[in-house]
């Protein structure tokens, strides 16, 4: 226990031997995950680094970069930083619905407009609410986690930022945010007799959501997406395109650089969300399932440091990054493989776009951090800081 | 782990309890959705590999028509009438644009004139298959070519290509003969599915034309070609990225087309009308071959190509003078004074002298009806000779029901009217020739008239080209030509060979008429031309040396006149003046050259108006001819010697060489050379030696 004993109760933390505790292996995955990507993009780029694949190397390093530096933060200061990041975040969220400062896309209202550059609110509220979630449950008991009154704060939580970017309207990033804020109470300990019930009541209401509340390309793509034959040149193209790329990959894939489909441009968005579709089809369902163990390995092992750590706190934010990561895996996943609706999820550090890998590298380094910081103890912290 | 100092309290315990458990769940949720994944990922790159191997292919390769080029169309020294040119074009293809307005919108800032056909590219684009191409605009300059081009990723659904597309470099000269090819018409997709054929793809293609008149429609299979096929590799917006030269077929391009027209003349023959309507054939009357067939005004075909535009074919449809119509085969005239060599040979048939005189008053009194000569003051005393050469209407008047109206009408078929030729192209009219048993016909078929009677009183309109008696100008070409070449039934003959092979040389049949017969109405038309008295004498004069030019003027009403109204005022009403006809041959000795010239409600007559333009084409097809030239350009100074060609042409000197009793001799003033009729069994065949 000699390594560890800076990061024990009352010792001094010193740089150089934190930086042995960061967990290698998780970090070695991170890197090929980050490099399949930037090939991938490089490949269906026509073999070349521009647009795309030199641009997400320097962004990996970037993101990798502030990830281990966030890893080197104690676990207390992300504690104390918990309900400040959310209602940071939650007055962001708010203010674009503010007009004139909310910059608006392709029909939604996503962006924030500073003058300077625009930030996704949303985004950052990924990690704001798993930490404010687990600094929630941190200073609560297990009684209140299973079944008590108080269990409305967290779901209040949940609510607040659920709504506001339902509202933009970004429903992948809504449900993201639902999803994984469920799997925090989940881990936390919340009764089945609750999850029995608001699971059913889900299940009843999706139904009356996409007829009467989903907007109508949204109504498009689920409805699609269960009957993709019917339109194969509207919003069917996209699953039917995908799932060619993927099926002609076969189990060997037909070489890196020499899919008909992502090279010739049949398929749509091969360099963000259906990216996956590209290594499928140039390198089969060898690739594939290499890619998707990858992954699998990631999530174990974020799940493993979760419940390796000595504060709550630590636990459910690590299981919290580590949902949010799973959930953007398996709902992409299912997506590109015509399981899913078209909802503009990305794969994760694969996918082109420097939002999803900021946060997600955000999100590593507070898992880095939970792993380097495991014995930490926490206070009770009912206040705000 | 008990040794850990955080866990104290029990509550504590059961939180990290939970905790784990809940998160052994959360990690096998993952690894079950994954597996799921997996699952899935099997079904597609395993199980139906092979299904989506498939639809990557026909993905990827595109089999694309490859249109066969149009066979070109040429005249007969093998100048082009009708071939291909390479156009750069834009085309639309709906499904590939996001939005149609904004794609035209933004390709209206590249090419400005599309805005303005905005609404005609929208219908088009609607009205084609989803996934098929839409040429909005053809003949790009090569910059907007590149601008398409270099825009091509901002302009989905957009793409300029380089196409051959029907050329007329010669406009309107073959606009009637040739046609033009125009974009097929869902009534030909339905004329060829009445067939009960499939339609060929080649008929769908964009770019595609289909014969629409004359040779173009008439010979469109033969001149259409096969097309090819090329499996291309192809990206999503279609763009050709590859070719797969093994499993392409080239196309088989269309035959070549020669036709017996000559370009010069036909050329020259629409020149010389000027403003005026009317048609002009000109034949070889050796072969029949038709060396110009042209009807003016014209239109210049190429506008068909690409599509005419509708104010521009709503003026061509609305002019009085019809510019579409064909007036050398399909419009049908009175053949006025033209018709008396007819007349004359039907006289002639019915065993009338010649030489027997008629006095001319002026008019014939007829039943309760005086008809009017031409010359009010009447010509004097007329024998056939005199008759043809001053168109003396009254001789024609008084023996015409000696000859009846059955024997004038069975000559005027044996010359080849009241019916059309198999030259090739639809399209004529027969026209019609009055006889007893057509009256007869026409009037049970129509109501006309109530009576189906033929009586005498209209021998004589049609005895002069009149009354119901309507000609083309092929059919007047023909007559003038069968009249020429000695007792041959030339047939007219348009296209000479098709991909080299020779189109239908016919043997010609003789004429039923005796070769003496055809001399004395070949010397009246010397004399109309060349006698100083005759009617066409100062419009036929050629000015090529010895060549002489042997004619007919015409001036056919286009009315009735009332009795005492002066006939056609030169500035009246254009459609109700006269017609004006002419018809020749050349030269006068040896005939070659057959022309026969229709002007519509011309200004002033036949001698005036027609005759002039006449000469000017017969001088363009004589000089093209090397014996002619041969002719005309040999050295001048000769010993002289009696019957000379070389002097003849500068005065009329009388008749030295003249047969006694005979009318043909004295019809040749002007050329001693020709041999009295009697030496010679036809026209003498070309190749005199003076010495």
């Amino acid at each position: 226990m000699t390594a560890s004993a800076l990061t024990r109760p009352g010792e001094r933390d010193r740089l150089t031997v934190k930086f042995t505790q960061i967990d290698w292996r998780l970090l070695v995955l991170l890197c090929a995950i980050a490099g399949m990507g930037a090939a991938m993009l490089y490949s269906v780029a026509q073999g070349s680094w521009e647009p795309w694949a030199a641009k997400h190397l320097i962004r990996f390093g970037v993101c990798l970069a502030a990830m281990l530096a966030l890893s080197m933060v104690n676990l207390k200061w992300w504690f104390h930083l918990a309900y400040p990041a959310y209602f940071g975040s939650l007055v962001l969220l708010a203010a674009i619905e503010v007009p004139g400062l909310g910059y608006t896309a392709m029909g939604a209202t996503r962006w924030l407009d500073l003058g300077v550059t625009r930030i996704q609110p949303s985004e950052l509220m990924k990690i704001a609410l798993v930490l404010a979630l687990a600094r929630w449950y941190h200073g609560a008991t297990a009684q209140e986690a299973r079944f008590h009154w108080k269990l409305i704060y967290p779901a209040l939580m949940i609510g607040a930022p659920f709504a506001l970017v339902a509202h933009q309207p970004d429903l992948g990033s809504a449900l993201l945010l639902g999803m994984t804020g469920a799997a925090i109470m989940f881990a936390a300990g919340l009764s089945w007799k609750i999850i029995v019930v608001a699971g059913g009541t889900v299940l009843a209401g999706v139904w009356p959501f996409i007829q009467f509340v989903m907007h109508d390309y949204q109504r498009d793509r689920v409805l699609t997406f269960l009957n993709p034959e019917a339109d194969p040149s509207g919003e069917g193209y996209q699953i039917m395109q995908s799932k060619i790329a993927m099926g002609s990959g076969g189990l060997l894939g037909k070489g890196y650089g020499l899919g008909s489909q992502s090279q010739l441009e049949f398929l749509p968005e091969r360099h963000t969300d259906f990216i996956f579709a590209a290594v499928s089809e140039e390198f089969g369902f060898v690739g594939s399932f290499g890619m998707l163990l990858c992954y699998l390995g990631v999530i174990l092992i974020s799940l493993r440091i979760a419940s390796l750590s000595h504060s709550h706190f630590g636990r459910l934010a690590t299981a919290g990054v580590t949902a949010t990561f799973a959930l953007y895996v398996l709902i992409n996943g299912a997506m590109v493989m015509g399981l899913a609706p078209v909802v503009g999820v990305p794969m994760p550090l694969m996918s082109n776009g420097g939002t999803v890998m900021l946060t997600v590298m955000i999100g590593f380094g507070l898992v880095m951090a939970t792993r380097v910081h495991r014995y930490v103890e926490l206070p009770k912290g009912n206040g705000l800081f | 782990m008990s040794s850990e100092p955080s866990i104290f309290f029990s509550d504590v315990n059961e939180r990290q309890g939970s905790f784990l458990r809940r998160t052994f769940v959360l990690g096998g949720l993952t690894a079950l959705g994954v597996l799921g994944l997996t699952a899935r990922l099997g079904q597609l790159q395993v199980v139906q590999a092979q299904e989506y191997t498939t639809l990557a292919t026909a993905n990827q390769f595109n089999f694309r028509l490859v249109p066969p080029p149009r066979g070109i169309i040429r005249d007969r020294d093998g100048v082009i009438i009708a071939g291909n040119r390479p156009s750069f074009r834009v085309l639309v293809v709906r499904d590939e644009t996001k939005d149609l307005d904004q794609t035209l919108d933004l390709l209206g800032r590249l090419i400005p004139d599309t805005l303005e056909r905005r609404r005609g590219i929208i219908r088009d684009v609607n009205a084609a298959p989803r996934f098929s191409p839409v040429p909005v605009k053809s003949d790009l300059t090569w910059e907007e070519f590149a601008k398409v081009n270099l825009y091509a990723n901002e302009l989905p659904g957009v793409m300029a290509d380089m196409h051959e597309t029907r050329y007329y470099p010669h406009g309107g000269s073959f606009a009637h003969v040739v046609g033009y090819v125009a974009k097929v018409s869902d009534r030909d997709i339905k004329a060829v599915r009445d067939k009960g054929e499939e339609p060929s793809a080649l008929l769908f293609n964009p770019g595609f034309r289909i014969g629409r008149q004359g040779v173009e429609a008439a010979l469109d299979e033969q001149l259409r070609g096969e097309a090819g096929g090329q499996r291309v590799e192809v990206d999503a917006r279609g763009r050709v990225v590859g070719e797969d030269p093994e499993n392409s077929r080239p196309a088989v391009p269309g035959k070549e087309v020669v036709l017996t027209l000559d370009t010069d003349i036909q050329n020259r023959a629409l020149e010389v009308f000027g403003e005026e309507s009317g048609g002009c054939v000109v034949m070889d009357v050796r072969n029949g071959d038709i060396l110009a067939m042209v009807s003016s005004p014209s239109f210049d075909p190429n506008l068909f190509v690409s599509g005419v535009p509708s104010n521009i074919y709503r003026a061509w449809a609305d002019y009085e003078r019809r510019p579409l119509l064909d007036k050398a085969i399909y419009g049908t005239f009175p053949p006025g004074s033209t018709f008396k060599m007819t007349t004359a040979l039907a006289f002639l048939d019915a065993g009338i002298d010649p030489a027997e005189r008629v006095t001319c008053t002026g008019g014939y009194r007829f039943g309760a009806r005086t008809f009017r000569c031409w010359k009010a003051g009447g010509h004097g005393s007329m024998n056939m000779h005199d008759a043809i050469k001053n168109s003396c209407d009254t001789y024609f008047y008084h023996l015409c029901n000696r000859a009846g109206v059955d024997r004038i009408a069975r000559v005027a078929e044996d010359l080849g009217f009241g019916h059309s030729y198999e030259i090739g192209i639809a399209g004529q009219s027969d026209g019609i020739v009055p006889s007893q048993k057509w009256k007869r016909e026409y009037t049970e078929a129509t109501s006309w008239e109530d009576d189906p009677k033929w009586y005498p009183g209209e021998t004589l309109s049609v005895a002069i080209g009149q009354g119901a008696l309507s000609v083309n100008a092929l059919q007047l070409a023909v007559m003038t030509a069968r009249l020429a070449n000695g007792r041959k039934a030339v047939q007219p003959r348009l296209i000479k060979s098709i991909d080299g092979e020779p189109y239908a040389e016919a043997t010609f049949a003789d004429l039923p008429f005796s070769t003496e017969h055809l001399d004395i109405v070949r010397a009246g038309m010397a004399a109309v031309a060349n006698d100083v008295r005759g009617t066409g004498y100062r419009a036929s004069q050629l000015g090529l040396g010895d060549i002489l030019m042997a004619g007919k003027t015409g001036t056919a009403q286009s009315r009735d006149y009332k009795p005492g109204e002066s006939r056609g005022p030169r500035n009246a009403v254009w459609s109700r003046r006269d017609h004006a006809l002419f018809v020749a041959f050349a030269p006068h000795d040896a005939p070659r050259y057959a022309i026969a010239l229709i002007i519509q409600h011309a200004p002033a007559g036949g001698s005036a108006d027609a005759a002039p333009r006449a000469r000017e084409v017969m001088k363009v097809a004589l000089l093209k001819d090397p014996d002619m030239r041969a002719r005309i350009e040999r050295p001048l100074p000769r010993e002289p010697e009696a019957g000379s060609i070389i002097d003849e042409g500068a005065a009329p000197p009388p008749p030295t060489a003249a047969e006694p009793g005979s009318a043909a001799a004295e019809a040749v003033p002007v050329s001693p050379d020709p041999p009295a009729p009697q030496d010679l069994p036809g026209p003498q065949p070309y190749l005199p030696d003076p010495q």
